[in-house]
């Protein structure tokens, strides 16, 4: 509770030092905002509390989660603050939406009634939509903006349609009754309440852009401020997917073979459409758009045969992402910013001229492919190990195929980066320099020592 | 407890009631009323006057802030109303809260002031 007051308080306030002329307030109130509340988040370690009765419940996964949330927006907000404040008159505002964002993941992560996983899911989305658009200007963000909102409410209603049946069916939306309720049942449940459960499904497929579901994907990433995409890839990603475990954790394990097969669909849609699409890109924003698809894919495994080792696994993944994909996201604004295009032949030698971000920017991409000594490697390790458990032999065997095929399409930008020459100088603010190394460091760090994340919960 | 489909039955009739209703007056006002057409009567209603142009056309997002705006306040104002009734069995934790709710909605308005989302000339 004290990180949500702290973080919506931060926001607010900073939204009125914007108007009050103290606008070089805003950030250092966003960042210790922020810095709060990791601290107020680490406090609540082994400290399960109930928020509102039983509305919520702050355990040890949401602290873990969070805290990978927190951090990542910690260091989007820092990069933001550097390198777009120049582009920004809305300076405070994007980072207070930034903060009301994390807001809505925090719920996401400790609902205990349905109603609060559709606030959380609309105060995260609602966010982004705004933030997508946040380029007034610019038809593309625009677009983004719009698609993401149109869709988003669709997706929203089908969540609520969802809830809606499931409440016909347990007279509750408490998570601890319905579970109950689905318990007592034995495996029999009437048809209307699975009817419920793939709705809900299909609204957090949706949310985190899974296909058959992906189609806003690639054009809202697309046309989104690259440093927003960054935030919607890494942090979106990793609040969706807490919601998502959370929800089928405790609720629908007994109907499993219900929707097992659903989501193995899923997986294996979202693992092929995202990285074969993604092989034909000639822009690497759009590519990395339609790699996440894959990522999802990749996640949506550790759901299928779902097991103890499951909330674990996605953690460690989605931190593994997270980094990887603010790191590549970052590189490609900086990239962008200089020679004014997302095609891959902007990253021609760029290894001659700025050493260090070719090789933090090589160390993302091996990353995303799942090569050892990076976190990638172990984030895939722990997905394949949980699905192997539940015996999904095959499937495992297919995603490690489509691993390889990543190979090949996030190897391009760093062969270009590599092979070519170019003459254009790119220099880098010193603090967002300095983050870039410490992100690659840790990116190798948990790569070599994973026992540090993965045992957490 | 009773989760059969059977317990929504009422709200089935509700809906084919509802449905019935909406129906069956269209197709007897069809049926029974004068079928006139004129070109003044089938014109979009305007209050009386002559519409002219096209209704799709851009216009200045001015007018939609300042609409949205009015909403959110018009609304909120709602609020005060239980309040006033209920003024002397709340007593002093009513006036309290409100203070709080007016003090928030106020900041609120502050910042769109400040923001200059009222600023017709802009």
């Amino acid at each position: 509770m004290n990180v949500l007051l702290t973080l919506s308080i931060a926001a607010t306030l900073a939204l009125f030092f914007g108007v009050l002329r103290l606008k070089n307030l805003a950030t250092p109130v966003i960042v210790i905002g922020l810095l709060a509340s990791l601290v107020f988040n680490a406090m609540e370690w082994n400290n399960t509390t109930s928020i509102f009765n039983d509305m919520m419940l702050y355990n040890n996964f949401t602290v873990a989660f969070a805290s990978v949330g927190l951090f990542i927006t910690l260091i989007l907000v820092l990069f933001y603050s550097e390198l777009s404040a120049k582009h920004e008159f809305h300076l405070p505002e994007i980072l207070a939406i930034m903060l009301f964002g994390t807001v809505g993941g925090i719920v996401l992560l400790s609902f205990r009634n349905m109603v609060m996983l559709f606030l959380g899911i609309e105060i995260l989305s609602l966010s982004y939509y705004v933030l997508a658009g946040i380029r007034k200007q610019n038809v593309y963000s625009n677009e983004a903006s719009l698609k993401y909102f149109l869709m988003g409410a669709f997706s929203s209603g089908f969540l609520l349609m969802g809830i809606a049946l499931i409440y016909g069916v347990t007279a509750s939306l408490n998570l601890n009754e319905i579970a109950g309720y689905v318990n007592n049942a034995k495996g029999i449940v009437p048809p209307y309440f699975l009817v419920g459960v793939l709705l809900i499904l299909s609204a957090l497929l949706f949310k985190v852009a899974a296909a058959p579901f992906h189609f806003w994907t690639p054009d809202v990433y697309d046309g989104a401020p690259t440093l927003i995409t960054a935030l919607m890839s890494s942090v979106g990603k990793l609040y969706s997917f807490g919601a998502f475990v959370l929800l089928f954790n405790s609720c629908f394990i007994p109907l499993i073979a219900d929707w097992e097969v659903i989501l193995w669909i899923a997986a294996l849609l979202s693992m092929s459409v995202g990285n074969i699409t993604a092989l034909y890109q000639k822009s690497v924003k759009r590519m990395l758009a339609y790699s996440s698809i894959a990522h999802a894919g990749y996640m949506l495994l550790a759901l299928v045969g779902i097991n103890n080792l499951t909330s674990g696994s996605v953690l460690f993944y989605a931190l593994a992402y997270a980094l990887a994909s603010v790191v590549s996201f970052v590189v490609l604004y900086i990239v962008r910013d200089k020679k004014g295009s997302y095609d891959i032949a902007s990253f021609n030698g760029l290894a001659q001229k700025n050493r260090m971000l070719a090789v933090v920017f090589t160390i993302s991409m091996l990353s995303l492919t799942g090569i050892p000594l990076t976190a990638g490697f172990f984030g895939k390790f722990y997905i394949f190990n949980s699905a192997l458990q539940s015996g999904y032999y095959w499937l495992t065997a297919f995603a490690v195929i489509n691993s390889f095929i990543g190979a090949y399409y996030y190897l391009k930008p760093v062969v270009a980066m590599f092979a070519s020459k170019s003459d254009e100088e790119i220099t880098m603010p010193a603090l967002s320099n300095s983050l870039l190394i410490l992100l690659g460091i840790l990116i190798i760090l948990i790569g070599a020592l994973p026992g540090f994340i993965s045992g957490v919960i | 407890m009773n989760s059969d489909l059977s317990s929504y039955f009422p709200i089935a009739l509700q809906f084919i009631l509802a449905a019935g209703f909406v129906g069956l007056t269209m197709f007897v006002t069809h049926v029974v009323g004068p079928n006139l057409r004129t070109r003044k009567k089938l014109k979009p209603f305007e209050s009386g006057i002559n519409p002219s142009g096209n209704a799709r056309q851009p216009f200045a997002i001015k007018y939609f802030l300042t609409a949205i705006l009015f909403v959110l306040f018009d609304v909120e104002v709602i609020f005060l109303y239980p309040w006033a009734i209920n003024y002397r069995e709340l007593g002093v934790y009513g006036i309290l809260t409100m203070v709080i709710f007016l003090g928030l909605l106020l900041s609120g308005f502050f910042y769109i002031i400040r923001k200059g989302a009222l600023d017709w000339d802009q």
